[in-house]
């Protein structure tokens, strides 16, 4: 007979101070912004007219993939000077991703809502300030919520719609959707960990400690789906939210 | 609340909601990961159910929301301004080498190219006059062996004419040495047969008549 | 099965409050599989149609990754809220 007990959602969620102020949280956040400066750093202190190799390559490599691989594909040639910002926001969340695999770490960043949702209000504040930069205030109200093209009996219709999906959805999805995977795929592993854990401490039946091979094998599989869904997830908040500055620098796309 | 699935050896399953409360470890208030909802008074040790459940694990909490602020902020903003420039600064000038690099290959491939092109028509204009110099050469030697074949010919027409009247004069001498000849012995057995010399003028035209028949 | 469960309530509390838990856990697991239901569809859906489209025109297949990782991403949302519905309602 065992007994599996499920801890509590706050106590695999909740971190104790480690300073007064400074949890487990706070710590996964500072060091992925030192890690993602100290790989910008080394990889500009090496000789750039060399073949690049080792940081540097790493570097380039990331910034290729937003330039090619998210601004090219969203925002055209005229949303190259909005690298910087979107590859802070891809190597950022990607670094506080990933410590959702990494041992002792286990515990994704983003799966608190306080990280996704500043990150989303900032990408709200960007792309809003954007539309009002590019198009002036009214000019950037008049596009997003009467988009032309529309029959004008419609606009009774669209233009309620328009308002929430841009100015209340948008922030909202983001966040909900970075916050509740990291917290899926968190709540994921600690289920197989527990389970695995129970199966192989089962007491009074030996016959059911090989069996937690099972949800052991599982938990190493859904392990490597996690680095993948970190990758994912990082991808997809930066190209939403160069999807959202593209539109509101130019409505017409 | 904690959940409790429980197998039992018959191989059911049962699901149950336990409350924590079995085993008596007490703990301080200030060791619950959050405030306890209903404060209790210092100094007293709580069970760790007694924490109670607290807050939604979906609100967010604000050191984490300043911590992760400050931090993306700090991140960003040294992207912006320090990091990112540095490095593209550094793959801008990697990238407009590799151009010119490109450039230069390119302009020496275009020279090399015309290069070939300028000796490849000095080797065509060499072949045009080495030809025309072999032609010449023919023509003078053509013209030379037609003019010694000729010589030669003339050489041999005058040998051979010389030849031949050289055996004209002998062919002549020797018909005279006969004819004289002849004569003597046309004249002796004349002589012999009648007696009397014969006038020799006469015996030398009947022998030269005979001969120059004979000869015909 | 509310009348019961209050009924049950009234006379033992405790009864009760177990009662009410296993109701939250019941509904959230249907909310969870409701919301993923829907978007498991479009999501099948959506890829499908994307592989599709990469093999007939393998050279559109950047264009089509991206908005199929756009499109992804809308569609996941609504599985996510029920996600978060179900911790929300549930534990």
């Amino acid at each position: 007979m065992i007994a599996l007990e499920f801890p509590p959602i706050n106590e695999v969620l909740r971190w104790k101070d480690l300073f007064p102020g400074f949890n487990k949280i706070a710590l996964i956040v500072v060091a992925a912004a030192l890690i993602g400066s100290l790989i910008f750093l080394l990889a500009g202190n090496k000789d750039p007219m060399k073949a690049p190799k080792g940081i540097r390559n790493l570097a380039e490599s990331i910034v290729e993939f937003i330039e090619n691989g998210i601004i090219m594909q969203t925002m055209g040639r005229d949303g190259l000077g909005w690298t910087p910002f979107l590859l802070s926001l891809f190597v950022f969340i990607y670094l506080c991703n990933v410590p959702g695999v990494i041992p002792l770490l286990q515990m994704p960043a983003t799966a608190r809502m306080a990280l996704p949702l500043f990150l989303s209000l900032v990408v709200w504040v960007v792309f809003i300030g954007t539309g009002i930069k590019h198009q002036g205030g009214l000019g950037y109200l008049k596009s997003s919520l009467f988009p032309p093209g529309v029959p004008k009996a419609l606009y009774v219709l669209v233009t309620p719609i328009e308002l929430i999906s841009t100015f209340f959805v948008r922030p909202f999805s983001l966040t909900v959707r970075l916050f509740a995977n990291m917290l899926a795929g968190h709540m994921l592993l600690v289920t197989f960990a527990v389970l695995s854990k129970a199966l192989f401490q089962a007491e009074g039946n030996p016959g059911l400690i090989p069996v937690g091979i099972l949800p052991l094998a599982m938990l190493v599989g859904l392990t490597a789906f996690e680095v993948m869904v970190a990758f994912l997830q990082a991808y997809i908040f930066t190209i939403l939210a160069s999807v959202y500055i593209g539109s509101a620098a130019h409505p017409e796309h | 609340m904690l959940t409790a699935v429980v197998i039992q050896p018959s191989g059911a399953v049962r699901v149950s909601f336990v409350s924590a409360g079995g085993e008596e470890h007490l703990i301080d208030p200030s060791e619950c990961l959050f405030e306890p909802e209903n404060p209790v008074p210092a100094g007293t040790k709580i069970e760790q159910s007694e924490c109670g459940p607290g807050p939604s694990p979906i609100l967010p909490e604000m050191k984490e929301l300043a911590w992760s602020g400050g931090a993306f902020l700090v991140f960003a903003i040294l992207m912006r301004y320090f990091l990112y420039p540095r490095l593209r600064k550094g793959m801008d000038a990697r990238y407009n080498s590799i151009r010119e690099g490109h450039e230069n290959a390119d302009a020496a491939r275009s020279g090399a190219r015309s290069e070939v092109a300028q000796y490849e028509a000095a080797v065509a204009a060499a072949k045009v006059e080495a030809a025309k110099v072999v032609d010449a050469a023919r023509v003078t030697l053509e013209s030379e062996r037609n003019a010694k074949i000729a010589e030669a010919n003339t050489r041999i027409n005058a040998k051979r004419e010389a030849a031949q009247r050289d055996a004209e004069a002998a062919k002549a001498a020797v018909r005279g040495q006969i004819e004289s000849a002849v004569s003597d012995v046309v004249t002796s057995a004349v002589e012999a047969a009648t007696g009397k010399r014969p006038d020799s003028a006469a015996v030398s035209r009947a022998v030269a008549d005979v001969m120059s028949a004979g000869a015909r | 099965m509310e009348a019961l469960s209050a009924l049950v309530a009234a006379f033992d509390p405790a009864e009760g409050d177990a009662l009410k838990a296993a109701e939250a856990a019941s509904t959230s697991g249907f909310a969870y599989g409701l919301a993923a239901f829907g978007s498991a569809i479009g999501i099948g859906f959506l890829v499908g149609k994307s592989v599709e489209a990469m093999a007939r025109q393998p050279e559109a297949a950047g264009m089509v990754r991206t908005t199929m990782f756009l499109g992804i991403a809308f569609t996941e949302a609504l599985a996510l809220i029920g996600f978060v519905v179900f911790i929300l309602i549930g534990l």
